[in-house]
């Protein structure tokens, strides 16, 4: 018994020699990426740029070492043949290991969308260390570089100011793993938001980017805002909204924010041809009357409604028509409703979808509603 | 030794659960796609068939283990014989787990200790449970870690909601059809029947008649969490993206961030799976050593275990890796389970009731 206790000892006792704290990494010990930008450099060679915070800097620095303000954050960039090895150049210009486990957000700057980035997504998934719940963003004429070095006027650094301002514009944040998602499945095109930087080198939101996935996830273009929140709308990608309009009948301009937004998508099969009919829902409040009806007596309220339904169901019609005839990429995922109402028939259809999308039936509906005309009857400037 | 019955619900659910969700949601997914949940009911199903004919085979035999019947049934030889690509088995699925695991581990945690001490000292633990006091030592240890295991995976589950999205499971059944769906479905069969080692442990317990419901309630527990979880792993990430994924249940609670304050929760699934691994692999260590005690005639089955470790060791660290896995898996479920899983208790099972009859 004494010499199966001892034996038990015996194999007990490397638990506290190993307990693996030569593994350990301390913060100190870390540089933390909180964004990563890829592209292309004028030569074509690609290239990873990384935001690196630095913690002192974060901390309220300069209020508490009463000296000048340090730097919160950090640009580093290097070439490589692929991601990693561009980040391993990164490595040799930081004393702390890299550390992407804290990664909010990825840029991929246009040069590199254009040439198609399917390529690059691979290291984001694979590196168990890495963070699957960024959100991606394609740079519109820029590089990620130059995003990086900008400073946000709240925010510590702008993947922070990223990440908070497509909340603030009413967009549920597009995370990366249900980007790939998208990319790897067969009936929808993945849609990214894009940012660029205006002359005075400030950062702005500039719509969507539209990529092609069945070619290297290529970028096809751009959507304007206006477009753009129309195509999150129908692809249940948005919050809220604030539609502004021209009512002729009341001479002025109305704007409707919208709170709680819908959409359906049915599919219909009429001798073997596929129809699809949107359904788009809104609900919300009266923000701005310029008109001289007043929103508060029901015969106006519903005059207003109707013109704005019609209005915003115009510009999404033109929306999907211009998809259809100038991007032929189905950024609607039509072809996933296809899919998931008519199963069979989609088996046939989806090795030509891209040929079929632009010349699918889509009608659009669009039924907005008031809620609230706000606290004040008609407008205030007029009697 | 002794067992009870809600130690053996407890022993199948801790040593089953921890396997399953890191090796078998992901090949059910790359065969049945989004389907792959039906995949699994169905498998379930089949694994509660295969699960009551083994039981059963044990009941007709009662307090006797797998080599103590089939030599009573079959004679000294065959019996035997019967008994061998048993105990082969159950030797190369523990060196298969260890070392899936050590691998998991030295990926996701230490990936600077070189991997045999990880391998070590999981055998180490491994002996220790097992030599210190047999089925009755496991029994206990699942019987403490079972209930933690399922509290922690349904809070996983609830933590994880947020993040679903129905559209993902769309078109139901018509992409994979039923014969995909069965496909998907032989592996977890057999993984939910708990490996047949339900051969040997049902001679332990001594109350024989809720042997049955208690066995049945464990693989039906183990149904119900794996279920859910591949449904989890579809519901995240897309049938496409997690056929892809390696561990597709551990990467769903990896995209839990709740408040951007409750992040990281995969720490939690991390340690739970060591317990079930632990348990799964001194479970079979423990067998493995128990009958091969009986198989060559040694009356103290600990001495074998001074045998079975460094043969594990060995084994466990001669596999070459994850490539080694899907060679090993396929091997696995088309030949060693339909023969030990299938063949031999059914071909016993008749045996024993025609003798009975007689």
């Amino acid at each position: 018994m004494m010499r199966t206790a001892k034996l038990c000892l015996l194999f007990l006792l490397p638990l506290w020699l190993t307990t693996g704290c030569w593994n350990l990494k301390e913060p100190d010990q870390l540089s933390f990426v909180t964004g990563n930008g890829l592209d292309l450099t004028e030569d074509g060679k690609l290239e990873a740029s990384t935001l690196v915070v630095v913690p002192t800097g974060v901390a309220g620095g300069g209020q508490i070492s009463g000296g000048g303000k340090k730097e919160s954050f950090h640009v580093i960039s290097a070439t490589g043949a692929n991601v990693t090895e561009a980040i391993v150049k990164i490595q040799a210009k930081l004393s702390r290991v890299v550390f992407q486990g804290h990664r909010d957000i990825v840029l991929v700057g246009q040069k590199l969308a254009k040439q198609g980035m399917g390529e690059t997504f691979d290291p984001f998934i694979r590196n168990a260390q890495s963070h699957i719940v960024s959100l991606v963003f394609v740079v519109k004429n820029g590089n990620p570089k130059d995003v990086f070095s900008n400073e946000p006027m709240f925010e510590p650094n702008i993947s922070i100011a990223l990440e908070k301002e497509q909340k603030a514009l009413g967009f549920k944040p597009y995370l990366s793993r249900e980007f790939i998602a998208d990319v790897m499945s067969d009936g929808i095109q993945p849609l990214l938001p894009a940012v660029s930087l205006n002359s005075t080198k400030h950062f702005s939101y500039s719509g969507f980017a539209i990529l092609n996935k069945d070619d290297g996830v290529k970028l096809v273009g751009f959507l304007n805002r206006k477009d753009s929140y129309y195509a999150a709308w129908m692809t249940d990608r948005l919050t809220s909204l604030t539609l502004t309009s021209f009512v002729p009948k009341g001479d002025g301009n109305v704007s409707l924010r919208l709170e709680k937004l819908g959409r359906r998508i049915r599919v219909k099969k009429v001798d073997e041809r596929i129809q699809i009919s949107v359904h788009l829902k809104g609900e919300g409040t009266i923000m701005e009357n310029n008109t001289n009806l007043d929103p508060s007596k029901r015969k106006d309220l519903l005059l207003i409604q109707d013109e704005l339904s019609h209005k915003t169901q115009k510009s999404v019609q033109l929306l999907v028509k211009k998809v259809q005839k100038k991007y032929k990429i189905d950024i609607f995922g039509f072809g996933e409703s296809v899919h998931q109402q008519y199963p069979q028939k989609w088996k046939t259809l989806k090795k030509n979808w891209t040929k079929i999308f632009p010349t699918v039936d889509v009608s659009v509906k669009v039924d907005l509603q008031i809620n609230d005309p706000g606290i004040t009857n008609s407008s205030l400037n007029k009697p | 030794m002794k067992l009870s019955g809600t130690q053996l619900v407890w022993i199948m659910v801790t040593t089953e659960i921890a396997a399953m969700l890191g090796l078998r949601i992901t090949p059910a997914i790359q065969v049945a796609k989004q389907d792959a949940w039906l995949s699994m009911i169905v498998g379930g199903i089949i694994g509660v068939a295969l699960t009551f004919l083994v039981v059963h085979l044990c009941i007709l035999h009662p307090n006797q283990t797998l080599f103590q019947f089939s030599q009573a049934l079959l004679g000294k030889w065959l019996g035997r014989l019967i008994v061998l690509p048993y105990l082969v088995s159950w030797y190369i699925l523990t060196a298969v787990l260890l070392r899936a695991f050590a691998d998991f581990i030295h990926l996701i945690l230490l990936n600077k200790t070189p991997l045999w001490i990880i391998i070590l000292l999981l055998i180490g633990l491994v002996t220790y449970l097992s030599y210190s006091s047999g089925i009755t030592g496991i029994g206990r240890f699942c019987e403490l870690v079972g209930p933690i295991i399922i509290l922690t995976l349904i809070v996983s589950f609830i933590l994880i909601v947020q993040n679903l999205e129905m559209h993902h499971l769309l078109p139901f059944y018509a992409d994979s059809e039923w014969m995909n769906i069965l496909k998907g479905s032989i592996a977890p069969a057999f993984w939910f029947s708990g490996q047949f080692v339900l051969l040997v442990i049902v001679s332990f317990v001594q109350n024989t008649k809720k042997v049955l419901s208690k066995s049945i309630l464990g693989v039906g527990i183990t149904i119900f969490i794996i279920v859910t979880a591949t449904l989890i792993s579809l519901l995240v990430f897309g049938p496409n993206l997690s056929a892809k994924l390696r561990f597709p249940y551990f990467s769903a609670v990896r995209t839990i961030d709740i408040l951007n304050f409750i992040q990281n929760a995969d720490l939690f699934v991390l340690f739970i799976l060591v317990f079930g691994v632990i348990a799964q692999a001194s479970l079979y260590f423990f067998i493995a050593s128990y009958e091969m005690a009986n198989w060559i005639n040694v009356k103290d089955w600990r001495r074998i275990i001074w045998f079975s470790a460094p043969a594990i060791a060995i084994i466990t660290i001669l596999i070459p890796g994850a490539s080694a896995f899907t060679l090993f898996d396929e091997f696995w479920t088309t030949v060693v389970f339909p023969v030990c899983g299938i063949g031999i208790p059914l071909f016993l099972w008749t045996i024993s009731a025609v003798k009975k009859k007689a």
